[in-house]
């Protein structure tokens, strides 16, 4: 095809927006990550060649003021139990809401959607003085059940999807050659849904790790508080230091980049539970 | 009791049991304080029923009203300036090339980035003296060099939308990309042999074979934008003054800074009813698409 100036003409403007989006999607990480890297004065300039150094990453976790190992240690504990727990949990009842039938249903469906959508205060209120009694504030069992209680219904969600789009012939097949219903679930179905469950699995995950409301206030020490809230710790007299803020923030980020490139394609469809692929 | 039943209770047990703990024993428990007079810091327990004075008291506080307004004015501008550039990336990336793959899949990336952290680093860049963002504003734009970003009510507020619709501009985008891909291109082929141009085409073909997305995407962004409250902590503080103390920020003010429990549930209620509002018609469309 024979292009005319005005073609071409668009087709270079094109290229041009295009490197537009990619700067503006790109540079708030670019710059953090750059900024990871330079000392204290560096920090406070626009260089972009500077001597890098790795010293921020070492403040961090030499205890003087700063030590987040055990904040690092308390967000893998947290977020790698919520998953464990919460994605068996809503493959199961996504499996029950999607196959049975049974009286209150639709309202339990309805309260499951609707859990989505509480405000976080709302759902706060309650938990911190139950918490207070029980004295789960400043737990990591407490952080774990907050971040059950978020999780689960939007991964009960998204499951109940990719479930539904299965034919029933499949499982009832299993089932008169004397299967259980939970090997049924095992060994048919769950293969099946396998990219449904690695969908929830790394929105569960991701959504456990980046949390900070609950966070922020049901802990209060280093015994539960992590990475996340831990952020806020960095405050110095000459106000936030950024290098070691950048720093901490490529820890907390990265493993999150490589969960969410592993589930692209799901990205979308993930995030709309379904409605949009 | 046979085998089948046996496992459907089983199944169905743990998921009933967090749904509860996860919406009806809050919304039940947040709205029972609502009508109590409970402030911690005269005592433990609740106090005594007062009926509806914790809403009639929000609709006569001036920083009630103050935080309503904040959170509508953010939803505009959070919500459309996301919708608009979301549509404008989708349709710079609709084409398929390496240069496009490569874009679309970077841009799931900010969406990565926990909204704590989206207010850090814009923050940062902000700054008036040492940020990037800043800079390269003042270089382009030399008129805009002696704007204090987070100093200003209006900015600081653009500035807050900025943060999310950094991180969800590009999924919208990636939304949109999806939705256009539905279209038949014969139909927009039809149209510019029978003279349309590509304006036209855009404006009377594509947008309304857009819409239930358009629409759906809105109501999303409305939910999401109604919940904003970390980039508050982490990058306005509310402020400059109470520009920013979105309707969520000002529930937490009050119940976990001045613990005022009943105050804040009504005021927690408050947002809740709103939410609903913009929840119910999000559900409708988006199970009812078919339908209509």
């Amino acid at each position: 095809m024979i292009k005319t100036p005005m073609q071409r003409i668009f087709a270079v403007l094109r290229v041009i927006g295009v490197l537009f989006i990619l700067y503006f999607v790109t540079f708030p990480i670019f710059w953090m990550a750059l900024t990871a890297f330079k000392n204290n004065r560096d920090a406070y300039s626009t260089k972009i060649f500077f001597e890098p150094t790795l010293n921020n990453f070492r403040i961090l976790f030499d205890g003087n003021p700063y030590d987040f190992a055990p904040l690092i240690m308390n967000s893998v504990i947290v977020s790698v139990t919520t998953v464990l727990i919460g994605v068996p949990l809503a493959v199961m009842a996504a499996y029950a809401f999607s196959r049975y039938k049974f009286r209150g249903q639709n309202l339990l469906l309805v309260l499951v959607l609707s859990a989505q959508f509480l405000p976080a205060t709302v759902v706060l209120l309650p938990y911190f003085i139950q918490f207070r009694n029980f004295g789960l504030l400043d737990t990591r069992t407490g952080l774990i059940i907050m971040h059950l209680t978020i999780s689960i219904p939007f991964a009960i969600w998204l499951v109940k999807g990719f479930i539904d789009s299965l034919p029933e012939e499949i499982e009832q097949a299993a089932l008169v050659d004397g299967c259980t219903e939970f090997q049924t679930l095992r060994y048919v179905t769950l293969p099946l849904i396998m990219p449904g469950v690695i969908v929830a699995t790394v929105f569960t995950f991701v959504g456990s790790w980046n949390e900070f409301l609950f966070a922020f206030i049901m802990t209060t020490s280093n015994r539960a508080r992590p990475m996340m809230v831990g952020l806020l710790a960095l405050n110095e007299i000459d106000g936030i230091p950024w290098e070691k803020l950048s720093a901490a923030s490529m820890i907390i980020m990265i493993p999150m980049f490589i969960l969410a490139l592993t589930i692209r394609k799901y990205f979308v469809a993930g995030l709309t539970m379904g409605a949009v692929k | 009791m046979d085998r089948g039943k046996y496992a459907k209770y089983v199944m169905l047990g743990p998921a009933v049991v967090v749904t509860l703990a996860a919406s009806l024993y809050p919304m039940y428990f947040a709205l029972v304080t609502s009508f109590r007079d409970w402030r911690l810091s005269r005592s433990l327990v609740p106090q005594d029923f007062v009926g509806f004075d914790n809403y009639v008291r929000a609709f006569q506080d001036e920083r009630f009203l103050n935080s309503f307004i904040v959170t509508i004015k953010y939803i505009v501008i959070s919500v459309s300036m996301s919708i608009v550039l979301g549509l404008l990336m989708a349709l710079l990336l609709q084409r398929k090339n390496w240069l496009n793959t490569i874009t679309k899949t970077l841009m799931i990336l900010p969406f990565a980035v926990s909204p704590a952290l989206r207010g850090f680093s814009w923050k940062f860049m902000l700054n008036p003296q040492y940020g990037a963002f800043d800079k390269i504003v003042d270089t382009v734009f030399p008129f805009m060099a002696d704007i204090n970003w987070l100093a200003d009510p209006l900015w600081a507020l653009i500035m807050l939308a900025i943060t999310e619709v950094w991180g969800w501009s590009p999924l919208v985008a990636l939304m949109f990309i999806g939705g256009l891909g539905t279209i038949n291109p014969e139909i927009t082929e039809a149209a510019s042999l029978d003279g349309a141009n590509e304006w036209q085409v855009f404006w009377r073909i594509t947008l309304p074979l857009l819409s239930p997305i358009i629409l759906l995407v809105t109501l999303l962004r409305i939910i999401f934008s109604l919940k904003i409250f970390d980039q508050i902590v982490t990058m306005t503080g509310g402020g400059p003054g109470d520009a920013t103390q979105a309707l969520n920020y000002f529930v937490y003010l009050n119940g976990f800074k001045f613990f005022d429990f009943g105050y804040a549930s009504a005021l927690g209620y408050l947002l809740l009813i709103l939410m609903l509002i913009a929840a119910f018609f999000y559900v409708r469309s988006l199970l009812g698409g078919n339908e209509s």
